[in-house]
């Protein structure tokens, strides 16, 4: 018998992680949250400004802790919420047992600064290179330190953080837990396209990824939003970006990865219609952009980037710095030459690594590597008491990674009843 | 114990903050609003809690907490709190350390913009109230509006969560469109499969109530209150149910081209629509319409007042996959069967990508480009096709020319929004509370709507919609106990004068107009015959129907119109002609995640900046900002969300950019200078947003000079105009 103070295990704390732990806290259910990384967020932190609604990627959802339709990561205060255990720099190392009464084996990184602990002051940052801010909105709200940067200053800071929240001597740990439910909320990677031989990823600083793109794009980020030339820091004029890197591609992955038109062109309108005197050109096989999203592709059209439907026949690297790109044009039945500064590739959106492990260790359905649901028409049902939400699923935006971990509290909800 | 007096705690941040707190201890001593001044190192740590405790015990909760952004202690402060059975509600905090310590180099500049800003909130804790928790006692009922897969999904949800469901559909059975689908993708099933287990567990739920051949007309009341008006076949009255919240979970439509002449629907009888075909698969009758003859050509068109300007701008999402879906059922029953696609773009997201390269590989022909012209010739259907990828057109015969068409809202979804409050986007849809977040809450609270009524959506994205919408019904009624945020605005119904600004503008349409029954002894010309009530347990408490009400009945119960004039006053009172100040106030939405962030990052901007913060910017009336130029203000910003992107869920930035355009135009009319107030939009992923904004403001509050308040001559124009 499942009762309602069962804790439930949440793998993963981006968009999808965080808001099925925030809801299930909200009905009294205890929740291990378990990230792998320093901050929680997963890709949304890094992707700046969020379709279908075009401002910020660091909403969060409000809840009954913090009331309202939504906060920024940097209010989420999901470290004081009291049904929500937050494991960062932590992996799940095994999963034994039954449904009900699953046994977690949890690879607890080691936790150099206390982040209940931690005010943010800045004195740690100034004496030491080891320790930053990864994000101004990175949750928990902490600094972060690097053990492989230690320097003469580390130990001065550890010595005079006003809390004492830092300990250089932390060790890692590892504890066995027992959980009634699991969420699997793993998100998806960027395929990082150097295999991809034709497109050149990896041998020249110009060729870049999307979520790359979205960082230079990012006014938090090191070029504080400016489109700047990796190789030269200087600006960017002639843009073109190339789909379906990867995907629907056989020998990489079969599958349709979504929603890259749709971030290929949120970008694309970032840099037509906020920055100064860039011009983009968009070489496509389908451009999809389902639904509402159709808005993007109109209103790209409409502030002249340029789509060409066909395929990049070459890349050159020129002696200016440019990239001499050729691309067949399957409508003109030509071939078209083009000179750019930036040549960014919609790559393929794959499962994050250890997905397989999951599906392995729990004999879940594969979904082309992503977590396949038992029934298709239950998305979020992928086992017995075993869920999954967002893009662990497959490509999703956030407001269907949403959705679904709604839809996955529910079901745990309507299970306990 | 003075009542209102407020004891101060100011927090150091471990000593790391650049502010004289010397200066600030002995200034704020002399305060006649002051009980009491402690300096502490970590507010946010065990012992600094445990401060906060002993001075909320001291002074009858009226404590003014000086540290960094509430955004992130409060929550802290509220749990120990809460774990300890004190009452924190009247705990007033002022952030010093992102909005002044840390964005300002000079400490002296710094320390007297804190000091200010500690004077200001001394003035508002001065007359707070506690608030108290109340909760409200419901009917366990929801009402499903449409007996489709979400509908059906949506009550089954409900049901388990433990509520008592009544589902309502239009037609006589069940089902929806999903019944007449012979597949469902990604499911491989049909959609009669998929329903049965559903419509079995319908069947043998008494929880449920099912009523068919059923029409919603309106609905009165709100949430956990809702009278729902509906007509049955069988009965000549109109019949009512009580209900707690509404599903609404209505479906689409498909669209007739019948308009669109050049495809000759509704004048051939072999050109179908693509939910046409899918009935004739499902009922095994796939025939040529026109004279039972067999199919073998068949010819799909995609985007059928799809993705066109005339019709629908937006692509249905779903009908590629229709298409392909369909092509290979037909090609399963008639192996020898011709189908091509004409199409602009396949649309086929994740897996479906898969499905469409087997249709590809078993002979399905897709061809890009449009369908020119389509005749009837010695009676064939002739269809002429222009190929764009070979530059040519084509000339086809077919059997069955298939209109992948549009995918519409369903009829009846503008009537019901009268009364259920939701509201309806440009293409007719029901609009999300907010797209990235909030995409099954409408603007109305205790009204959800799941399923194709918001969108386009597959069948698997249609059971997730209403698995997530019974949650969200399950956190607003709580099992039958509606629980409050204590927060929220009060109406004193004497002071009504029964305007109806409120009602008409409140962002989630929470005040009613009730009629006034007992009001006869008046006499007929002071008869007031409606007057609004608000429901605080329903309330969102942005303030908005405060800062339009001509008479102050209704308020913010934790931010009157008392506490923010005395507020602006204090905090203004080193304003002068020689210290010009830039008023700004700030929603604690965007805005104040903007300011902090700013904060974070030390980016410097002047300090002849205050900053009052109001839940939503939609509470600041324009007597708000004239108190702020009267207080000694040389100029007036707000901060505020990005347009159409309102925290409350609607209009309150939209209400506050009318209350600025009013202000400036008095501003303007009096000679004042309309350029000294503005409001300024941004989010905190931009936070040069603010710092921008707030550098405008500041020099025009140096290059338009003294105001008439500072030189005197405030009031006196009429006297100087005789």
């Amino acid at each position: 018998m499942i009762k309602v103070s069962d804790p439930v295990l949440i793998i993963g704390a981006g968009v999808a992680g965080m808001t099925a732990a925030v809801e299930l806290a909200d009905s009294g259910i205890k929740t291990v949250l378990v990230e792998k990384l320093s901050t929680t967020g997963g890709n949304a932190l890094n992707l700046y400004k969020a379709f279908p609604t075009d401002d910020c990627f660091y909403c969060f959802e409000g809840n009954r802790w913090r009331p309202g339709i939504r906060k920024c990561f940097y209010r989420s205060a999901l470290t004081e919420q009291p049904n929500i255990d937050l494991r960062m720099n932590s992996q799940v190392e095994e999963i034994t047992g039954a449904a009900g009464k699953f046994s977690i084996k949890l690879d607890i990184g080691p936790q150099y600064v206390d982040p209940k602990k931690c005010t943010m002051c800045g004195l740690c940052i100034e004496k030491s290179k080891a320790f930053s801010l990864v994000s101004p909105q990175c949750q928990p709200q902490a600094v972060s330190f690097d053990p492989e940067i230690e320097d003469e200053g580390t130990a001065v800071a550890a010595e005079k953080c006003p809390t004492k929240a830092i300990n250089l001597e932390a060790k890692g740990t590892k504890i066995t837990i027992n959980v009634s439910d699991i969420i699997i909320a793993t998100g998806y990677h960027e395929m990082k396209p150097v295999n991809v031989d034709e497109y050149g990823y990896g041998t020249h600083p110009n060729i870049i990824t999307q979520l790359e793109l979205a960082q230079i794009l990012d006014p938090l980020g090191e070029t504080k939003g400016t489109l700047l030339k990796p190789s030269d820091g200087k600006p960017a004029k002639h843009v073109m970006m190339v789909q379906c890197v990867g995907s629907r591609d056989e020998n990489y992955y079969p599958y349709c990865s979504k929603i890259c038109c749709v971030y290929a062109l949120k970008h694309a309108a970032i840099l037509t219609q906020e920055r100064e005197g860039v011009d983009v050109s968009v070489v496509y096989m389908d451009i999809r952009t389902y639904d509402r999203h159709e808005k993007y592709y109109r209103d790209t059209r409409e502030a002249g980037v340029e789509f060409v439907r066909g395929r990049v026949a070459s890349i050159e690297p020129q002696k200016d710095d440019s990239l001499a790109i050729i691309v067949y044009d399957s409508l003109l039945d030509k071939y078209l030459k083009f000179s750019v500064d930036l040549f960014v590739l919609s790559s393929a959106l794959e499962p994050s690594p250890g997905s397989s492990q999951i599906i392995e260790s729990l004999g879940l359905k594969s979904a082309s590597g992503f977590i396949g649901a038992t029934n298709p028409e239950t998305e979020v049902v992928v086992g017995n008491r075993i869920y999954a939400c967002g893009s662990a699923l497959g490509p999703s935006e956030v407001p269907e990674s949403v959705t679904q971990a709604r839809a996955v509290v529910s079901k745990i909800l309507q299970n306990r009843k | 114990m003075d009542d209102n007096k407020s004891a101060v705690l100011l927090c150091t941040c471990g000593k790391q903050l650049g502010l004289s707190f010397d200066f600030l201890e002995s200034e704020l001593k002399k305060s006649n609003l002051t009980a009491s001044v402690k300096v502490e190192d970590l507010v946010c740590q065990e012992e600094g809690l445990v401060k906060i405790s002993d001075l909320l015990n001291a002074n009858g909760g009226h404590l003014v907490i000086a540290a960094c952004t509430s955004q992130k202690i409060q929550p802290r402060i509220d749990q120990y709190l809460k774990e300890n059975g004190i009452d924190g509600s009247q705990i007033q905090y002022v952030n010093i350390r992102e909005h002044s310590a840390w964005v300002h180099e000079d400490v002296d500049e710094a320390s007297k913009k804190s000091l200010d800003m500690i004077h200001g909130t001394l003035a508002r804790s001065a007359t707070s109230v506690p608030l108290v928790p109340e909760t409200k006692e419901i009917t366990n009922h929801v009402t499903v509006v449409g007996g489709g897969i979400a509908g059906i999904e949506s009550a089954l949800s409900l049901s388990n969560l433990g509520y008592d469901v009544t589902l309502i559909e239009v037609s006589d059975q069940l089902g929806g469109h999903v019944k007449h689908l012979p597949i469902v993708a990604p499911t491989g099933k049909s959609g009669k499969e998929i329903l049965s287990g559903r419509l079995e567990a319908l069947e043998n739920d008494n929880k449920i109530t099912i009523l068919t051949k059923t029409r919603v007309k309106f609905a009165t009341g709100e949430m956990g209150d809702f009278t729902i008006h509906y007509l049955t076949e069988d009965s000549d009255d109109e019949l009512t149910l009580k209900t707690s919240a509404v599903v609404m979970a209505t479906g689409f439509k498909e669209f007739e081209p019948i308009e669109m002449d050049e495809y000759r629907y509704g004048k051939n009888p072999d050109v179908i629509t693509q939910f046409q075909l899918s009935r004739l698969i499902t009922e095994g009758t796939l025939a040529r319409p026109s004279d039972g003859g067999p199919v073998k050509e068949v010819v799909m068109v995609q985007c059928v007042g799809s993705r066109s300007e005339d019709y629908k701008k937006d692509c249905s999402k779903l009908c590629c996959t229709f298409a392909i879906d369909n092509s290979l059922e037909i090609l399963k029953q008639i192996p020898d069967a011709n189908v091509s696609v004409v199409y602009m773009d396949i649309r086929v997201p994740f897996e479906h990508e898969m499905v469409y390269k087997e249709s590809r590989e078993v002979g399905v022909d897709y061809i890009r480009g449009r369908i020119s012209m389509v005749w009837e010739q010695d009676g064939n259907t002739r269809v002429k096709i222009y190929d764009s990828l070979m530059n040519e057109y084509l000339d086809v015969s077919s059997d069955l020319l298939v209109l992948s068409t549009a995918i519409l809202p369903p009829d009846g979804v503008f009537e019901l929004s009268e009364t259920l409050g939701y509201v309806i986007e440009d293409d007719g849809h029901i609009k999300d509370l907010y797209g990235k977040l909030r995409r099954n809450e409408t603007r109305r609270r205790g009204v959800v709507a799941v399923g194709a009524v918001t969108r386009p959506q597959f069948v698997s994205e249609s059971i997730t919609d209403a698995q997530a919408g019974a949650l969200i019904l399950h956190n607003e009624l709580q099992g039958g106990k509606i629980q409050t945020i204590m927060r929220g605005a009060i109406l004193d119904v004497d002071d009504c004068v029964g305007c109806s600004l409120c009602a008409q503008q409140c962002p989630r349409g929470v005040p009613l107009m009730i009629e006034q029954t007992d009001s006869e002894e008046t006499s007929e010309d002071q008869k007031i015959l409606f007057k609004a009530i608000i429901d605080t347990l329903n309330c969102h408490s942005c303030g908005v129907c405060q800062s339009l009400c001509p008479t102050g009945a209704t308020q913010l119960n934790f931010l009157t119109n008392d506490q923010m004039w005395s507020e602006i006053e204090a905090i203004l009172e080193g304003a002068g002609p020689d210290y010009p100040i830039t008023l700004c106030f700030y929603c604690e939405e965007c805005a104040v995640s903007t300011i902090d962030i700013a904060g974070t990052l030390k980016m410097e901007y002047p300090a002849s900046t205050r900053l009052i913060p109001v839940p939503c910017v939609g509470r600041v009336s324009i007597i708000d900002i004239l108190k702020a130029f009267e207080g000694g203000a040389s100029s007036v910003m707000i901060a505020a969300c990005e347009t159409d992107r309102c925290h409350v869920g609607g209009t309150g930035n939209e209400i506050a950019q009318v209350q600025v355009d009013v202000a400036r135009d008095i501003l303007n009319a009096i000679g004042w200078k309309g350029e000294r107030v503005d409001m300024f939009r941004m989010f905190s992923a931009e936070p040069e947003r603010f710092t921008t904004a707030i550098f405008e403001m500041v020099r025009r509050a140096k290059e338009l000079g003294p105001t008439p308040v500072h030189k005197g001559t405030a009031g006196k124009w009429m006297e100087a105009d005789k």
